[in-house]
């Protein structure tokens, strides 16, 4: 019961948290009704995993073998891509945000194609899906007795944990300030894109696209990604025991890239957009 | 925006279709057979030869799904129930490696490269 509350909760965290951070996001710009594109986006991810687990199970061949694998790649930096986007959307218009409601609606809506936030949602819930979809299948073939019951409430109670770790972010972002939360999220998600980015990477590593793969040093003595704490923060920040050289450029890369993207200010000071000027020059980062 | 979605759902294809071509223009690897039944990799360690890629090829004669995953390797893949799934793995050093299934972590197998 408590190894499949756990394979559960952590299937689903990184689409909890992603959920959480663009629900809140949709209310700290003032933008409430956009989450039913949130809302649709995940919702199509769950039919999307439903639909992959079935063809996975139905299939066979050189297309159940690569598919995954091209899916998941396509998965991953699709969602590295909307990611960079969002943050770096953040970066440049936080300072727009910080006036009334209107103004902020009035400056999300001009510039941000709130829609794109729906995708968002779909790569965080895609991309464990069909593993998640097919877990919870086994299970359900295998209630015989009592054990299998035990097992199955487990994943129940982990899927309610992620929904609730989810509803903790939205709640708590929700609450805070505006460019708090812009911050916040930034640095969250600048970290959280690093790491599928790196993934990324090493997936082409693994599957023999890109040269080396080697590690560059081990970790896992002090921290098992294999583990529970280390696959948590696998999935979190990208964390791995033995990483490639190629997949720590990628990651060191993409951060300093990303840096500069979320946090212009930071970067270049004095930096101006829409014609803001007269105010003071004042950094945006929190 | 209508032309950056535009442009990186063409990179998507352009990529995809890159790696399709790859896959086919390798030759062959070798395939190493590795069942699942009652939980447990069978056999649970396996030896290939250094500097080669190769495949696993796991068949799942269990109920449940299994999740054959390596973090080392960086592999994951979902074996349904009855179902046999082709594993691309890289060249290896010679040394031995670690997978689990991870929707059963207490089943863990070896791979020694040599």
């Amino acid at each position: 019961m408590g190894a499949t509350f756990v394979v559960v909760l952590r299937e689903g965290f990184e689409a909890a948290l992603l959920l959480g951070i663009v629900y809140a996001y949709l209310a700290q710009i003032g933008h409430p009704e956009s989450r039913r594109y949130v809302t649709l986006g995940g919702a199509l991810a769950v039919a999307a995993s439903i639909v992959m687990g079935v063809a996975v199970s139905l299939l066979s061949g050189p297309l159940a073998d690569v598919g995954p694998d091209v899916i998941a790649l396509v998965v991953i930096f699709g969602a590295v891509a909307l990611l960079t986007w969002h943050g770096w959307w953040m970066g440049w218009h936080a300072r727009e945000l910080r006036g009334a409601l209107q103004r902020r609606v009035d400056a999300a809506h001009a510039s941000h194609q709130l829609w794109m936030v729906g995708l968002i949602a779909f790569t965080g819930v895609f991309r464990e899906g069909a593993e998640t979809v097919l877990f919870l299948w086994g299970l359900m073939t295998q209630i015989e007795d009592l054990t299998g019951w035990a097992a199955l409430a487990g994943a129940a109670g982990g899927l309610l944990g992620a929904v609730g770790l989810g509803w903790l972010v939205f709640q708590g972002g929700r609450r805070l300030s505006v460019l708090r939360f812009f911050g916040v999220t930034s640095f969250l998600i600048m970290f959280l894109a690093a790491g599928l980015f790196s993934a990324g990477v090493g997936r082409l590593q693994g599957l023999g696209f890109l040269p080396g793969g080697d590690p560059l040093w081990d970790t896992s003595w002090l921290l098992d990604d294999h583990g529970n704490a280390g696959g948590f923060l696998a999935g979190l920040i990208g964390y791995r025991a033995r990483p490639s050289v190629l997949e720590v450029v990628a990651y060191v890369v993409y951060l300093a890239g990303a840096g500069m993207l979320f946090f212009p200010s930071v970067f270049r000071p004095g930096t101006r957009r829409n014609g803001d000027v007269t105010e003071p020059a004042q950094t945006s980062r929190v | 925006m209508r032309r950056l979605v535009t442009m990186s759902l063409l990179l998507a294809a352009c990529s995809t279709l890159a790696l399709l071509r790859m896959a086919d223009a390798q030759s062959k690897p070798v395939e190493i057979p590795i069942t699942v039944e009652n939980q447990k990799f069978t056999p649970a360690e396996v030896k290939v030869k250094a500097g080669q890629p190769f495949a696993l090829v796991v068949t799942n004669k269990d109920a449940k799904a299994a999740e054959v995953e390596s973090k080392e390797l960086r592999f994951e893949k979902v074996v349904p129930p009855g179902k046999t799934v082709s594993i691309r793995v890289r060249a290896l050093k010679p040394g031995t490696y670690v997978f689990v299934d991870d929707f059963n972590k207490s089943n863990q197998g070896k791979i020694v490269a040599e």
